[in-house]
């Protein structure tokens, strides 16, 4: 009799950082969006709180895409997640989140000279259009999983 | 002036009866790594390319050249 093997839904391999990876890109708008109406709500206290969820998450996204160590790997794990490949994709996602904040940017520098602009609009639309821009080409670049010997 | 590099790497590595899942683990990277090397979308570094020479055993200029 043989038993197949129990999968570990704890276990961490380059495997499933790749699959997360993948699969937030696409959750990301939705937290944009849903961290927009916490921030600039009416309630000076969820105010608070959703400025500082806002900040845990856009550092966490950009933790996660643009690439840290992730020490809790195994060695073979990590060269496998942050291999040559996956480092030129979230470098050229990098570039142009830099491209789109400096787009914003110079836009927002124009608008103001029509319209008084609040700082907190600013950082969001800033920040956030940054990390749009670069999760969809993150997302692009590192599109569907093609077949073996595709 | 478009220079290419072409590859031997699915020849030599269906010759070996490698996957390329198999072959991914042997340089340590991701299969999608291999796949694009294949497909001539990504070109590897000079690390990688010795290193795939070597799984492969053969040359890395037998592998990889320059296309006009």
């Amino acid at each position: 009799m043989s038993y197949r093997e129990r999968r570990r839904f704890d276990a961490v391999d380059a495997e499933s950082v790749q699959r997360s990876r993948r699969m937030l890109v696409w959750l990301t708008p939705l937290i944009v969006l849903q961290q927009g109406f916490v921030i600039f709500g009416r309630d000076r206290s969820s105010q608070i709180v959703g400025t500082i969820a806002w900040s845990c998450i856009s550092l966490s996204l950009l933790w996660i895409f643009l690439g840290l160590p992730m020490r809790w790997l195994s060695e073979r794990d990590q060269a496998i997640a942050n291999d040559e490949r996956s480092r030129m994709v979230r470098g050229e996602a990098a570039c142009w989140g830099i491209a789109a904040l400096i787009i914003i940017g110079s836009g927002m520098m124009v608008a103001r000279l029509w319209a008084e602009l609040n700082a907190g609009i600013v950082i969001y639309a800033l920040v956030n259009g940054a990390l749009l821009v670069s999760m969809g080409r993150y997302a692009w670049l590192n599109r569907a999983e093609p077949e073996e010997d595709e | 002036m478009s220079e290419r590099l072409g590859n031997r790497l699915k020849e030599r590595r269906t010759e070996l009866g490698l996957t390329q899942g198999q072959l991914a683990d042997l340089c340590l990277v991701s299969r999608k790594t291999i796949n694009t090397v294949e497909n001539g979308i990504f070109v590897p570094s000079t690390l990688l390319a010795l290193k795939l020479a070597a799984a492969l055993q053969v040359t890395v200029e037998w592998l990889f050249w320059i296309e006009d």
